[in-house]
């Protein structure tokens, strides 16, 4: 396993001792291989994912503006890597995986991928959080006709046979929030977002399901990514008197429209609020405006199934972090156990057999019973898991209902 | 009214940041490329300190870094005299400051809760009144600095040193401690900002990028060694942005808004222009002797 050195170590989840000594000894080799290099050797560059066994090439933004996202991904990847090889691993043997981390920027993801494709040591590929970064894998992945799958977009940029987004699509998401803002609070919704493809796909979902619900989308608002006052589109929101607010806003931008919004007397009680600020990661920035806010999510640490709760622990013990949850640490681990399942299911050993593995399988977990994936209208895949609304508390995210399955086939990517 | 609040607001905040550009660039013709993730520290002081009476933690805060700053430009700058050298130097003092906070704090947002809730009715317009105070505290601050600079005895040597710093050092004044002090009190403005503002801002380490272009285009229009040129020049950049946004999507706004700056530098870049400016500021010359 060889690890990025580009990784700040204090930001690692901590690892047990046999895992630093794994981690190390890359490390220790390092001198070796450049010598090999030097000498025109390809080092491991040669050696074929060859067997039954299953290699990952794991890509995720460990430094840089996603890396609080990325670096919960890793830990329940890694987790979960932990707990299918405890069990006896996959096809009798152990997982096993290579981490780089492309600090979010598309070019150097784009590389990284290439070298897991040319070097054609892995079976599969795993990670990435934004999705121009998952947009650079893909026509990688597809080139190689190696399975990528993602632990948070719903919605992949790129429609394609070996994509496998594990996250909820923006109309799985919508379905219920719209539901959930028009009976709660009224239906004239303002969107608020930030100004790049994806808040503007998810705007036009969301209008169409408001009218499709006999409400109106009464404003629509975008501010540029790193917007520090947010008086003015507060402003025009407050003048288009809502009855909800539907947000978009991602980063730190969520916190500031969030903390601005109250400032100006925009988000009271009175006035309904959904979306991406409410998300587990922004959740001790603004949970004194949030707190006991409806927020849709495909799963949360507030689950109280033996599983969820084993994982919380789990993760807990192993990252220091404390609760709530992340999302997509969730979706990683309980991704993996699908990938492994599916592959023990089938005894899928080449690239080409665990992706029809990946698209026949069906898995029971917190997430759901038989999740699964289906087609999309774009010739993609869309997984199939139940979709839930939590309360938000002063200490994490409680399941109010269980919505089961959102049917939906028509996710964004081009 | 409301236009105007806001613009009060914004101008708090800018004009600290201007102002401690344009001292650093004006004593050490050093673009403090760091001057953002400076305001960074100030609000991630305040929410490592969070607990503690607000205004405790901003005293706290500028006392414990006055020190720091001024031996990081002894031991960093100090021996710099070009100005893409120190540029760079900056650059990677900021760079420092990000990983450090992404390190101890990782990337996620973290929030400070504002002091003082509520909000206050001004000629009719109802406003924040955390965002009032803040703006009459950031304003105040950058009005004692000019008077400093330009009606005591501390601001002539500082002036002396931005304008001349031979002739300076030949009349008795230290240009290195002079730069030294100048740095440290420029980068106490940039926390300050920060710590104030920090109620308002999604706190991160990358922060300070945002916060850096008014203040950037402020210290480009302004003369180098004029520190209420630049204070002036954020005005009117802060006024000109908030009256884009208020008329236009933000979106729309940012766009004209640096279609304007553009304009704007390039006229002020223009030798014409230079010349006008030169000349009005020029001081008299004395009389010369008619030659017979």
């Amino acid at each position: 396993m060889v690890r990025s050195s580009g990784t700040p170590r204090a930001q690692r989840p901590r690892v047990s001792g046999r895992t630093q000594l794994r981690r190390a000894l890359p490390a220790a080799l390092l001198p070796l291989s450049l010598v090999l290099a030097a000498c025109g050797s390809s080092v491991g560059g040669a050696e074929e994912a060859e067997g039954d066994d299953l290699k990952i090439g794991f890509i995720v933004p460990a430094t840089g503006l996603a890396s609080a996202t990325g670096l919960a991904m890793q830990a329940g990847f890694e987790l979960a890597v932990e707990r299918i090889n405890a069990d006896g691993g996959v096809n009798g043997q152990d997982v096993t995986y290579e981490i780089q981390d492309d600090a979010g920027d598309p070019a150097t993801t784009s590389q990284i991928a290439r070298r897991y494709s040319q070097d054609n040591a892995v079976d599969m590929l795993f990670g990435t959080i934004t999705g121009d970064t998952a947009a650079a894998v893909q026509p990688i992945a597809d080139e190689a006709g190696m399975p990528f799958a993602t632990a948070i977009l719903g919605d992949p940029p790129v429609c394609s046979p070996y994509a496998w987004p594990f996250g909820e699509s923006s109309r799985q998401l919508l379905a219920i929030q719209v539901a959930n803002l028009m009976e709660d609070y009224g239906p004239r919704i303002a969107f608020v977002g930030s100004d790049y493809n994806f808040p503007r796909d998810y705007a036009e979902a969301a209008k169409e399901l408001i009218e499709a619900n006999g409400g109106e989308l009464i404003a629509e608002e975008y501010s540029p990514l790193g917007t520090t006052d947010f008086e003015s589109t507060i402003g025009r929101l407050s003048a288009a008197q809502p009855d909800a607010i539907l947000a978009m806003v991602v980063g730190s931008d969520a916190v500031t429209f969030t903390l601005q919004g109250a400032q100006f007397g925009l988000l009271t009680p009175e006035m309904g609020y959904e979306g991406a600020p409410l998300d587990s990661d922004y959740f001790g920035a603004v949970s004194a405006v949030t707190t006991g806010r409806e927020h849709v999510v495909r799963w949360a640490d507030g689950l109280e199934d033996e599983d969820s709760q084993a994982f919380v622990e789990d993760y807990v013990e192993e990252t220091g972090l404390q609760v709530p949850v992340s999302e997509v640490a969730a979706n990683a681990y309980y991704a993996m156990l699908f990938i492994a399942g599916a592959i023990n299911d089938s005894g899928a050993g080449t690239r080409e057999e665990i992706n029809e593995a990946l698209a026949g399988f069906s898995f029971d977990s917190p997430l759901g019973e038989g999740t699964r994936f289906v087609d999309t209208e774009g010739g993609g895949h869309l997984f199939q898991a139940d979709m839930l609304t939590a309360t938000v508390t002063e200490d994490g995210y409680a399941v109010a209902e269980d919505h089961g399955v959102v049917d939906d086939v028509t996710v964004s990517c081009q | 009214m409301e236009l105007a609040l806001s613009c009060i607001t914004q101008l708090g905040l800018y004009a600290l940041l201007a102002l401690s550009l344009a001292l650093v660039f004006g004593v050490s013709r050093i673009v403090n490329l760091a001057v953002g993730d400076l305001a960074a520290v100030g609000a991630y002081a305040m929410v490592a300190t969070a607990g503690l009476p607000f205004g405790l933690r901003i005293v706290l805060t500028l006392v414990v870094l006055a020190p720091v700053l001024y031996l990081l430009e002894r031991g960093l700058l100090g021996r710099i005299r070009d100005g893409l050298a120190g540029m760079l130097v900056t650059w990677g003092i900021g760079l420092a400051i990000r990983q450090v906070f992404e390190v101890v704090y990782t990337a996620r947002p973290r929030s400070v809760t504002e002091p003082i809730a509520g909000s206050t009715t001004v000629l009719g317009s109802v406003y924040p009144t955390y965002r009032l105070v803040i703006a009459a505290v950031g304003l105040a601050v950058v009005v004692a600095v000019l008077v400093v600079a330009y009606r005591t005895r501390a601001g002539l040597r500082l002036r002396a040193v931005a304008d001349n710093v031979e002739m300076a050092a030949l009349m008795g004044t230290r240009p290195a401690r002079t730069r030294a002090l100048v740095f440290a009190v420029a980068g106490l403005l940039a926390v300050l900002a920060g710590a104030l503002y920090s109620p308002l801002l999604g706190v991160t380490p990358a922060m300070g990028f945002s916060l850096l272009i008014p203040g950037f285009v402020a210290v480009l229009l302004a003369r180098p060694a004029s520190f209420r040129g630049a204070v002036l020049a954020v005005a009117l950049v802060v006024a000109l942005q908030v009256t884009l946004r208020r008329y236009f999507s933000d979106t729309v706004a940012d766009s004209l808004f640096y279609v304007v700056v553009l304009v704007a530098v390039v006229v002020r870049a223009n030798p014409h222009t230079r010349r006008l400016l030169s000349w009005s500021a020029r001081p008299a010359r004395p009389a010369r002797s008619v030659p017979a």
